[in-house]
C-alpha cells in the first residue's frame, strides 16, 4: 500500500518561526530606523550616561574620605606598569636581535617545513577587468 | 509497516511513525536539555599553536605546521577589535585557521586581546602604524622571509586596507579582505544610530573610557531583534541533535563573548568614519598622512557575504573600486557575516576560494 504523506504540524511550527522572525526583525527595524526613535535613544544614553558619572563622582568622593584607593588611582598605577610591560618588551626584542639564545639545556626546536610549496596546478583568476585594461587591450588592436 | 489490517481499522502507519519520533525526541530534548545547562562551554581555538610576541594585551600566534611542507610567504590572520578571535578556530573540522594550516599555509595570527581600562586611549594609529608593522616584522623574522599576506575580518580587514595604502614599501604581498567597511555611507541602521543629532560619542567615551561589552553587544542585537528568540525556540527544537546543540553552542558563546572597545578609537571610527565617512571620501588621515587607497597596488581579493546584516554590500563594495591594483578580484559568496568565515558551508565556499587565490600568490 503507498505511504501516505502526513503533514508535519511541527514543520508548520517551524515555518511559522522564520516567517515570524522575519517579519519582527523588518517592523522592529523599520521602527529603529525613525527619528523619533534616534531621539528616544539619546535621550536615554544621556540619562543613563548622566546617573553614570554622578555615580562615578560620588564613589569616588566616598572613597577618598574613607582614604581608600580610587578606581583611577588603581588605573594610574595599572599604565604605569604597562609603560613598564613595553619597555622590558623593547628591551627583550633589542637583546634577542643581538644574542638570539643563551646556550644551555633547553627543549629542541620544532623541526621547520621547507618553504617550497607549489600551488596544485594554475588556474586562471577572475579579474575584474577596469576600463582603462580594457581600452589599452582595444587600443593594441 | 504496511497491512492491510491496519489501514481498515483507520491507523495510519505514517502517521503512528511521525508520532513515535517526535515523542522519542521529545524525550531526547528533556534530557538533553539538562545535559545542556549542567555542562561547561564548548572548547574553542584548539589548533595548536604558541606565542611568538606578546604587547599589552596584543599576542602573535604562530600555529604549527602540519606538514614538511609549506607556502614561502606566510600568512597573517588580522581580526576585529570588536570580537574574539577564535571564531577563526571555531572547533575541529569548523576552523578557517585550521584548513589554511592543512592547506599549506605558514599561518599567524594578530589576537589584540581584551582591552583594559588603561587601553582606552589606543587610536586606530596604534594598531596601523605601531602593532601590525611590529607583527609583520616579527613575522618575517620568525619565518626567514621578507613578504607576507594578510587576510584581514571585518573591521581587522579595514585595519589591513589602511597598513597597506600606508606601506606601499612594506613587506606586504597580497592582502585578503573579508566583509570589511569602507563605504560608512552604507552600514543601514549602524548609520542610523549615530546620528550626531542624538548619539553623542564624546560624552559617551568621557564617562565610559572603553564601550562596555554589554553597549556592542546590545548593538549587534538590536540589528536582528527577534532572532535571539527565534534562535532560542530552533535550539530547543533540535535539542535532540547533538551536532546542531554543538554549534549552536559554540557560535552563541562566540557572539556573547564581546569585548570593550578602546574608547578614543571608538571616538575616532564614530566621527570620522561613520558619521562623516572620510576615508571614502579621500580625506581620512592617520597621524596628519592622508589614507589614500589608490595607493594599494597589491594583489587585492574582497570577499562580500550576500545576505550580510551588519556590513552591508552598499559598505563593502567601494573597496575595489578605489584601489589601483591590477590584480585585484571581488567575490559575492552565500552566506551572513560571521557564517561566511565560520559556518558549516564555509569549507565548500569561502575558504577553498582563499585558498586558490593565495596558493597561486604564495610561492
Amino acid at each position: 500500500m503507498a505511504k501516505r504523506d502526513v503533514q508535519d504540524p511541527l514543520q508548520m511550527w517551524r515555518e511559522w518561526v522564520d516567517g515570524a522572525e522575519r517579519q519582527w526583525n523588518s517592523a522592529l527595524n523599520e521602527f529603529m530606523g525613525t527619528e523619533q526613535f534616534g531621539q528616544a535613544s539619546g535621550k536615554m544614553m544621556e540619562a543613563f550616561l548622566g546617573m553614570q558619572a554622578s555615580m562615578n563622582e560620588a564613589t569616588q568622593r566616598y572613597l577618598s574620605a574613607l582614604n581608600l584607593p580610587t578606581r583611577n588611582d588603581v588605573l594610574s598605577i595599572a599604565e604605569r606598569l604597562t609603560g613598564i610591560e613595553d619597555r622590558l618588551s623593547d628591551i627583550d626584542r633589542r637583546l634577542t636581535s643581538v644574542a638570539p639564545s643563551a646556550p644551555g639545556p633547553s627543549r629542541p626546536p620544532r623541526p621547520k617545513p621547507k618553504r617550497t610549496k607549489k600551488a596544485p596546478g594554475k588556474t586562471v583568476t577572475k579579474k575584474v577587468a577596469s576600463k582603462k585594461r580594457a581600452a589599452k587591450a582595444k587600443a593594441k588592436k | 509497516m504496511t497491512t492491510a489490517a491496519g489501514s481498515s481499522l483507520g491507523y495510519d502507519p505514517a502517521l503512528a511513525e511521525r508520532v513515535r519520533r517526535e515523542v522519542d525526541r521529545t524525550i531526547l530534548r528533556g534530557v538533553k536539555g539538562l545535559e545542556f545547562f549542567r555542562s561547561d562551554d564548548p572548547e574553542v581555538g584548539v589548533t595548536p599553536r604558541e606565542v611568538i610576541h606578546r604587547r599589552g594585551t596584543l599576542e602573535l600566534h604562530h600555529y604549527h605546521a602540519t606538514s614538511d611542507e609549506v607556502y614561502r610567504v606566510p600568512l597573517v590572520l588580522v581580526m576585529s577589535l570588536v570580537s574574539k578571535p577564535y571564531i577563526l578556530d571555531l572547533a575541529p573540522g569548523q576552523s578557517l585557521i585550521e584548513f589554511l594550516v592543512n592547506a599549506g599555509f605558514d599561518v599567524y595570527m594578530i589576537d589584540w586581546g581584551t582591552p583594559r581600562d588603561q587601553d582606552k586611549g589606543l587610536r586606530l594609529e596604534d594598531y596601523v602604524l605601531d602593532f601590525i608593522p611590529e607583527c609583520l616584522e616579527r613575522v618575517c623574522e620568525e619565518s626567514g622571509e621578507s613578504e607576507v599576506s594578510i587576510a584581514g575580518y571585518c573591521m581587522g580587514g579595514l585595519l589591513s586596507v589602511l597598513y597597506a595604502a600606508l606601506h606601499t614599501d612594506g613587506p606586504l604581498k597580497n592582502l585578503a579582505c573579508f566583509t570589511t567597511p569602507i563605504d560608512y555611507d552604507g552600514m543601514g541602521m549602524f548609520k542610523k544610530w549615530t546620528d550626531p543629532r542624538y548619539f553623542d560619542v564624546d560624552r559617551i567615551v568621557d564617562t565610559l573610557g572603553n564601550v562596555p561589552p554589554s553597549l556592542m553587544y546590545a548593538s549587534f542585537t538590536m540589528l536582528r531583534p527577534a532572532s535571539q528568540a527565534a534562535g532560542r525556540m530552533r535550539l530547543w527544537d533540535n535539542m535532540w541533535n547533538d551536532e546542531f546543540v554543538q554549534s549552536y553552542r559554540r557560535f552563541d558563546r562566540w557572539a556573547q563573548d564581546q569585548i570593550p572597545f578602546p574608547g578614543e578609537c571608538f571616538r575616532q571610527t564614530t566621527k570620522e568614519l561613520q558619521q562623516q565617512n572620510l576615508l571614502f571620501k579621500g580625506e581620512f588621515r592617520l597621524d596628519g598622512h592622508l589614507v589614500d587607497l589608490g595607493k594599494v597596488t597589491l594583489p587585492i581579493l574582497h570577499v562580500v557575504a550576500e545576505h550580510d546584516h551588519i556590513v552591508p554590500y552598499e559598505a563593502a563594495r567601494a573597496l575595489i573600486p578605489m584601489v589601483s591594483s591590477e590584480d585585484k578580484e571581488e567575490m559575492v559568496v552565500k552566506g551572513g557575516h560571521v557564517s561566511l568565515v565560520a559556518g558549516p558551508r564555509a569549507v565548500l565556499r569561502l575558504w577553498p576560494a582563499l585558498e586558490a587565490w593565495l596558493a597561486e600568490r604564495s610561492e
